[in-house]
């Protein structure tokens, strides 16, 4: 036996709670495994791993019962100090973890605390190993998302952990850089034989890496099982608001038994069965370049003072024409400036070059507070939107300031149409991710603008969130001229979009239809982009035109096509 | 009103935060950088707490002009060295006007020129030694005379943090601007404007308190995690981030220089009065 991890009978509850979090939990986890932990959110999955590395029971002193085994030593009689020589933990807000300047300071802080002689060479190997040597004297504030949670994983490291459980990584993190982190801890588990423990959402990721998946629900253990078996259960696990790989959805809809899981499992499948003659899918009419556009960049270039008094430039040459009625996503890695390209329209940063219109209004003339009436940017992180005590106040902030005739009223619309009655008096930040996410965008909603800036909205959402809130956006859609989204999220961009700019190092590469882009490889390559797994696959299958939901791709097995599924997209994942 | 326009435009939130940063860690390769802390200590000392005691002024002169020295060697940013004349210009000024009101004549000018100056050998003897210091240098140097670890940890982990704080309270402050409405028309002197951005800056601060608080949960759990209490009590811990501090050729030299500049002008002055 190479048990590394027992977990027996445990029961714990948070100090104050009502309920239990974790009841009756029996787990054991061997030794080189790499475990996907799921769950919807509340599940556990997160209390559960502070068992590991001992921050349940000492740090979060509630009712525990049951015992907990980890490498040999008995959580109640080691420390946390202790533990962590076993286990390393990577948070999910790995950005607080990071409590050093520099990095490689930051990486061998963890066995300098542990007066270990050779701690700058333990913290130089864990960089190596994460790739991130050649930066060892870089200030981490200079590293950019996907390089400071390598470096939170590297911290991890220098103690050599026979275990390290991560939580959470594509929430907070693009898909190309997620894949890094896993491309690391798939060479940690294979060469170095690390036990990993990885918190996950994505299923994709899941048949990618992992060898075994643990489902939970509501505090309990439904089961444990290799990877394939798991992912195969897609009614159980749909119920429970996780989303198997598309194909095995698309599979198990037309009532296979056995689901394919990865791309190429799914091409062998269909293969066969796919319809040869196309059903007449009426796409929809590109939208006209009529009148004036909404927006207007010509020749608009941006650049900022970096640490070492360089100018950095963020975006260069933007020629962009942005009508009405149009669904603009803005793809593209983290850095190419998306977000920057949103913030220009808000007027909260002035192009240094060019001249950027927004209704035939120089953006440059006008202050961020006049541009308000028009446009209404929404942040990626929803927390830093809440500037009042309650839900209510916040979403009526901008006409209260305005002095709106009859406000009040059109706030209840709204806090009804977002589905936060229930919620209008509490404090925004106390709410859960979801909900924060929904309060953000009834705040955009009452300043009732032609343009609205959603920057990346789905992000670190669960499936199930994520789903809702694609509701919202599509609703969005029927009261405002113009809806512009920057995202990572493929599978919104696929189903919601109708006009994709892709940017690079600061300029458009890409500006047309999702077709197009979807299917230009090379294209996807140079900017970091993956399609969801349901238009790979029907690129592969050589169909046209390309299916971009598992509802469309559906349908094709279907006698009778259905319409262009644009308006149901909200019901699909 | 235009220039004072381009000044506000040049000093952004990003400006003074990186201005700020390059004044804690930017100039670390000065010489006066690279003394130990213990000698900047033992500097300081003799040139933060003296000149209080001192009324020759030919001394204080003679001291400003080391401390102008030093000052011009650490490179410290022109930002900083703006805020410390606008500060002195500041006080001396409303001194100067305020004795005018209770019936003070020109006389008061000697008088307020050697507290003028005692002040800015002061605090120019303060930004030699703590400009050129970085966070660490300076936790290192504390720890070595003794303050206990957790004030050295708390120096750099501020340090880490500060960016971030800057960040943070930059998004809360446009916040406030992309919902808000400004004021119709500037006023007088701007003086709406003035007291709109201002109410913003404070107001700013709430949100900042509670989302920083949210955050700093994580990084005490990390701590704990990376052994931080451990770390504390670990006399062999102490050992280790104290064994690069070595007092050297340099430090000696320093402290000479410095020593034999002051015999010379307590000599001179003691033949020179004016």
């Amino acid at each position: 036996m190479n048990e590394l991890i027992h977990v027996e009978n445990v029961t714990f509850q948070y100090p104050g709670a009502e309920h239990p979090v974790l009841k009756k939990m029996n787990l054991s986890v061997e030794k080189g495994e790499f475990l996907a932990v799921i769950g919807s959110n509340g599940s556990g999955k997160s209390t559960l791993c502070k068992l590991f590395n001992g921050l349940i029971p000492h740090f979060y002193t509630g009712d525990f019962e049951g015992s907990v085994t980890v490498n040999g030593l008995n959580i109640l009689n080691s420390s946390v100090a202790d533990l962590s020589c076993h286990v390393g933990y990577v948070f999910q807000d790995f950005e607080n973890q990071l409590v050093q300047a520099r990095v490689l300071e930051d990486a061998s802080f963890a066995p300098l605390n542990f007066g270990m002689e050779d701690y700058l060479q333990r913290g130089r190997r864990a960089l190596e190993l994460v790739g991130l040597a050649h930066l060892a004297d870089e200030f981490v504030w200079q590293l950019s998302g996907g390089q400071k949670h390598l470096l939170a994983l590297a911290g991890c490291l220098a103690m050599n952990p026979d275990i390290i459980v991560i939580d959470e990584p594509t929430a907070q993190l693009d898909p190309y850089h997620a894949k890094e982190i896993y491309e690391v801890l798939k060479k940690l588990n294979k060469q170095y034989g690390k036990t990993i423990i990885s918190i996950e959402h994505h299923t994709e990721f899941i048949a990618e890496y992992c060898d075994t998946v643990l489902l939970l629900n509501k505090g309990s253990v439904i089961w444990k099982r290799p990877m394939r078996q798991a992912l195969s259960e897609v009614d159980l696990l749909t119920e429970l608001n996780i989303y198997p790989p598309q194909a095995a959805q698309a599979a198990s809809r037309l009532g296979a038994d056995h689901v394919p899981i990865t791309l190429n499992e799914a091409v062998a499948f269909f293969k066969e069965m796919i319809p040869r003659s196309t059903p007449s899918v009426t796409k929809p009419e590109p939208v006209q370049a009529q009148e004036e556009p909404v927006i207007r960049f010509d020749q608009v270039g941006f650049s900022y003072k970096s640490m070492n008094k360089k100018q950095a430039q963020v975006l260069k040459n933007i020629n962009l024409s942005l009508f009405k009625g149009e669904q603009v996503a803005i793809v593209g890695n983290n850095g190419a400036g998306k977000s920057t390209l949103l913030r220009l329209i808000t007027g909260v940063k002035k192009p240094e070059s060019g001249t950027l219109t927004v209704r035939s209004q120089s953006v440059a003339s006008c202050t961020p507070e006049k541009m308000a009436d028009h446009v209404a940017y929404i942040y990626q992180n929803p927390e830093q939107m809440f500037i009042d005590d309650s839900v209510k106040k916040d979403v009526a902030f901008f006409p209260k300031a305005r002095k709106i005739k009859d406000y009040e009223n059109k706030i209840d619309e709204i806090l009804e149409q977002f589905d936060l009655v229930d919620l209008q008096d509490k404090d925004s930040r106390l709410m859960s991710g979801g909900q924060q996410r929904r309060a953000s965008l009834a705040i955009g909603a009452a300043m009732n603008p032609s343009v609205i800036l959603l920057d990346e909205p789905t992000a670190s959402l669960d499936m199930a969130t994520r789903k809702h809130l694609t509701q919202f956006i599509l609703k969005l859609k029927e009261q405002i001229d113009l809806v512009m989204i920057a995202t990572h999220d493929m599978q919104l961009v696929s189903e919601w979009a109708t006009r994709v700019i892709v940017l690079h190092h600061g300029q458009i590469i890409f500006d047309g239809g999702k077709e197009e882009l979807f299917s230009n490889p090379a294209l996807m390559d140079k900017a970091g982009l993956v399609p969801p797994q349901i238009v790979t696959l029907s690129l592969a299958l050589n169909v046209d035109p390309v299916d971009y939901s598992v509802d469309s791709f559906i349908n094709r097995f279907k006698e009778v096509p259905e319409e262009w599924p644009l308006q149901k997209a909200s019901q699909i994942n | 009103m235009a220039a004072a326009k381009s000044f506000a435009d040049k000093l952004s939130f990003e400006q003074i935060k990186i201005e700020l940063l390059n004044t804690a860690y930017g100039n670390d390769r000065t010489l006066i950088a690279k003394l130990d802390p213990r000698t900047l200590f033992l500097w300081y000392t003799f040139f933060g707490i003296a000149p209080w005691f001192i009324y020759s002024k030919m001394i204080l002169a003679g001291m400003l002009v080391f401390v102008i020295g030093t000052t011009i060697m650490t490179k410290v940013s022109r930002l900083i060295i703006f805020i410390l004349i606008l500060g002195l210009l500041g006080e001396s000024g409303y001194l100067l006007i305020a004795s005018f009101f209770f019936g003070g004549n020109l006389g008061i000018i000697v008088p307020l020129l050697t507290l003028t100056m005692k002040l800015s050998v002061i605090s120019l003897a303060s930004i030699t030694a703590f400009c050129s210091m970085s966070p660490e240098r300076l936790g290192e140097g504390l720890l070595r005379i003794g303050v206990p670890g957790q004030v050295s940890f708390s120096i750099s982990y501020g340090y880490r943090m500060l960016p971030t704080l800057f960040e943070e309270y930059n998004h809360i402050f446009m916040s406030y601007r992309l919902r808000g409405k400004s004021p119709e028309k500037h006023g007088l002197f701007y003086f709406r404007t003035v007291i709109y951005f201002i109410k913003l800056a404070v107001k700013s601060f709430y949100p900042l308190l509670l989302s920083m608080a949210k955050r700093a949960r994580t990084t005490v759990e990390a701590l704990e995690t990376k052994g931080g209490q451990y770390a504390f009590k670990n006399p062999a811990v102490k050992k280790l981030k104290l064994a690069k501090l070595r007092i050297g050729k340099n430090d000696y030299f320093f402290l000479l220089i410095s020593v034999l500049y002051l015999m010379s002008i307590f000599i001179s002055s003691y033949y020179v009065q004016f």
